[in-house]
């Protein structure tokens, strides 16, 4: 007889409310769509490459689709509002779609978004790599005083 | 020889008063160089420095019981080294030695000239607990015929150790020349009654017998039927030298007894000859006839004494071929009740044995023989070159034989007195390691026996006073970083010596570490100084200024030690021992220094540490460079989202 399949506790726990926050972004997204059909067309275009992110990015807390997506959304905020104060019809969310500068701007902060998540870690990493350098340094320094002063065995390689 | 110059003031001076004459050399004494001397104070020039010999103590008793002189003797007047050389002052003898006379001498110039004037030093010896020792052909002088004779000097070498076997007991012949003791006025009477004899009848007779053989015929025959056989001698000489002869000294005159040579002659004690046996037993490569040839069989070839005893031939023997079931009964006892250990190879039962067979024999040892008052002489001279009989001497003590041996016959000795003193030396021997041990022993058994050392090469060191400047010469020319200052004869030397002993800074150089050897040899020295030798010694200091590096080595801070090497330099410069050792101890600072060293260990450990995490720690800072990459990127996003927010809020 086959063995029942372990599954651990958080799992069965956490997998109820990550449905209904599903059911709950369905819900709203339906919402924005059938009550704001401009927005969610021009919203759906600009912030196309955040939800390519979010399919994409498996990692957890999707680091990246979440910087793509502040991004693309703060690259967002003036066409939004552009749409608003245009009467928010299809024709000025086409218009505005039609745009090569609006879309381009937005995708580009939305690729920005995606460097910096990218570049941040390296750059963190080398600046902790300098800093334990230094440390290391300034260790042995102190390490080779008291060798110096006591006597005691000699320094090790350098590490 | 040249004439004596006393206005003359090159040469060793001994005593600040004999002039040593190097030009004028005398005929050996007992075997020891002999040269003209000059009293500076009195100007008398008929004296004599006899130069000592190195392995050969003087009997140190001597210088203190003939410090008031004795006529008819020649007694020490100083006594010193130097340089190299020790020498002790004497009297000249007052013309040639009796040997050089070769006719017989009449009957009344024996009597007049020989046996009064030599009974009457024998009883002045006697008085003062002395014995000669040293009465023999080319040691007794006389200035012309009809003159009193002079006996020559017998205290500036071990006692008997020149006297060749016809002028001793058989008993004392057979012992190592060096282990022959003190004796007792006995010895000097059976040696004076030889010397009557010799001159009775104009020549030493058994000359053409060596010493193995003129023991032998001794113990077979009898001293006087062995040396005057068929003789004629004058009637009353000859009765004197039959009693001088006897074989228990007991039987012998005493001195006081020879001064009346008529009473003498009257005294006759019944002696036993020695009983013959019915059959020979062979033994040693010859027949032996009678008990006291057997222990001397023994005595000589213990290995093959010792098979003898387990095959109980010589229990047989003795039963049936001597008839004395007696004596036959007490060896099957004792060979039944001691059997041949692997420790020591049946030398403990041959031992016994000889001192049962014979109660007259001394101490007999894997073939040594000796009295146990002279194992210290006999040590010395064991020592400096026939370390197989030092072993023998060591074992002796080790197993406290001499003790043993006295308790087999304690009717013929004092077994209490010897006892004690054999445990004494026991005791003194246990003291093992650097400076212990046989070396220590022979040091305290000979007084006056000089520092054996290498280092002292040169340099006679007898006295404590002298150990200091010798080693600050010595200092001068070794190699001061191969060398040790206090080698195991200065150790022994100064342990033996010192009236307080150094036991426990010594046995620090047992091993101990380099640095404890160092200071307790510093120590050591530093005392002796303050106490004996209040002058500076620059060289010696500076020896163990080069030896100091172990001891300079503890000190953990480099900067502390280099302090300390620092304030070393002005006592070194003054030659003061003491601030040396203060400087090298300086036990405040040796505990700050000890504190702190813990302290830079826990500190260096804590370093350590934290760079291996350094090193190791490459992944977990990857790990946090990525979190924190991406928490920096979201909070960039979300502060531009903040921004034009607020921007497009306002306008």
């Amino acid at each position: 007889m086959a063995k029942p399949k372990t599954v651990s506790k958080p799992r069965t726990t956490r997998q109820p409310r990550q449905h209904s926050l599903i059911w709950l972004q369905g819900l709203l997204c339906g919402a924005v769509v059938t009550l704001a059909t401009p927005t969610a067309l021009l919203l759906g275009v600009l912030l196309g490459p955040a939800l390519l992110a979010i399919l994409l990015d498996r990692e957890p807390g999707r680091p990246r689709a979440r910087s793509i997506a502040l991004c693309s959304m703060a690259a967002s905020v003036d066409p939004l509002r552009t749409l608003w104060t245009a009467g928010h019809s299809m024709a000025a969310a086409t218009a505005l779609l039609g745009n090569v500068q609006v879309v381009g701007t937005t995708w580009s902060a939305a690729a920005g978004g995606w460097l910096l998540a990218e570049v941040a870690p390296i750059a963190v990493r080398a600046i902790l790599e300098a800093l334990s350098i230094a440390r290391g340094a300034r260790l042995r320094a102190e390490r080779a005083k008291l060798v110096e002063a006591w006597g005691l065995e000699a320094p090790p390689d350098d590490q | 020889m040249a004439n004596p110059d006393p206005t003359r003031s090159d040469g060793p001076l001994i005593a600040n008063q004999y002039l040593v004459d190097a030009s004028r050399t005398l005929p050996p004494v007992g075997g020891l160089a002999a040269l003209g001397a000059v009293d500076q104070v009195s100007g008398r020039t008929d004296l004599m420095a006899i130069k000592l010999h190195r392995q050969l103590p003087p009997r140190p008793r001597a210088f203190q019981a003939l410090a008031a002189p004795i006529e008819g003797l020649l007694t020490p007047l100083a006594y010193g080294p130097t340089g190299d050389a020790c020498y002790a002052i004497c009297l000249a003898p007052p013309g040639p030695s009796v040997l050089s006379r070769k006719r017989s001498w009449p009957e009344a110039e024996l009597l007049d000239c020989v046996l009064r004037p030599a009974a009457h030093v024998l009883v002045h010896l006697q008085g003062r607990g002395m014995t000669h020792r040293g009465i023999r052909l080319d040691n007794v002088f006389q200035s012309a015929p009809g003159q009193p004779v002079v006996l020559g000097t017998a205290w500036a070498a071990p006692p008997a150790m020149a006297q060749p076997a016809l002028f001793e007991p058989p008993y004392t012949a057979m012992c190592m020349p060096a282990g022959r003791g003190d004796g007792n006025i006995a010895d000097d009477v059976y040696a004076l009654g030889v010397l009557l004899l010799c001159l009775a009848i104009g020549h030493a007779p058994l000359a053409q017998l060596d010493d193995a053989a003129i023991i032998r015929r001794k113990l077979e025959r009898g001293s006087y039927a062995a040396l005057a056989g068929d003789v004629r001698l004058p009637p009353i000489i000859g009765d004197l030298v039959r009693g001088m002869l006897a074989e228990v000294p007991e039987h012998r005159p005493t001195p006081t007894l020879l001064l009346d040579p008529a009473a003498a002659r009257e005294r006759r004690v019944a002696a036993r000859p020695p009983r013959r046996a019915q059959r020979p037993i062979n033994l040693v490569g010859g027949d032996i006839w009678d008990a006291r040839s057997l222990a001397y069989g023994l005595a000589v070839e213990p290995s093959q004494g010792m098979n003898a005893l387990r095959s109980n031939v010589i229990e047989q023997w003795l039963r049936r071929g001597l008839g004395d079931a007696q004596l036959a009964a007490r060896v099957e006892e004792l060979v039944r009740h001691l059997p041949p250990s692997a420790s020591d190879d049946g030398a403990a039962l041959v031992m016994r044995v000889i001192a049962i067979i014979d109660p007259l024999a001394p101490l007999c040892w894997c073939g040594l023989a000796l009295w146990p008052d002279g194992i210290g002489t006999a040590l010395a001279v064991a020592q400096s070159g026939d370390p197989d009989a030092a072993a023998k001497l060591e074992d002796v003590v080790i197993r406290q034989e001499a003790g043993n041996w006295a308790a087999l016959r304690a009717d013929r000795c004092d077994f209490e007195a010897l006892r004690v003193e054999t445990r004494r030396q026991h005791s003194w021997l246990q003291q093992r390691g650097h400076g212990g041990g046989v070396t220590l022993l022979s040091y305290l058994l000979n007084p006056l026996l000089p520092c054996a050392s290498p280092l002292l090469d040169g340099h006679w060191v007898a006295r404590l006073t002298d150990l200091l400047p010798a080693l600050e010469e010595t200092a001068g020319r070794v190699d001061r970083r191969q060398t040790e200052p206090v080698d195991t004869h200065v150790a022994a030397f100064i342990a033996a010596r010192l009236e307080r002993r150094l036991d426990k800074e010594l046995s620090v150089r047992t091993g101990g570490s380099a640095e404890a050897a160092c200071l307790a040899q510093i120590r050591v020295l530093a005392q002796l100084q303050a106490r004996l030798h209040p002058r500076p010694l620059p060289a010696l200091a500076a020896w163990f200024g080069t030896r100091a590096e172990p001891v300079l080595a503890t000190w953990r801070n480099r900067a502390r030690r280099a302090g300390v090497e620092e304030r070393l330099q002005a006592p070194m410069r003054t030659g003061y021992l003491s601030p040396m050792l203060l400087a090298l101890e300086d036990p405040a600072g040796r505990s700050a220094d000890a504190q702190e060293a813990r302290e830079a260990a826990q500190q260096l450990a804590r370093i350590d540490a934290e760079l291996a995490q350094i090193a190791g720690g490459a992944q977990g800072r990857a790990a946090t460079a990525a979190r924190l990459g991406r928490e920096v990127a979201a909070g960039f996003g979300l502060t531009a989202l903040a921004t034009v927010l607020a921007v497009a809020a306002l306008g």
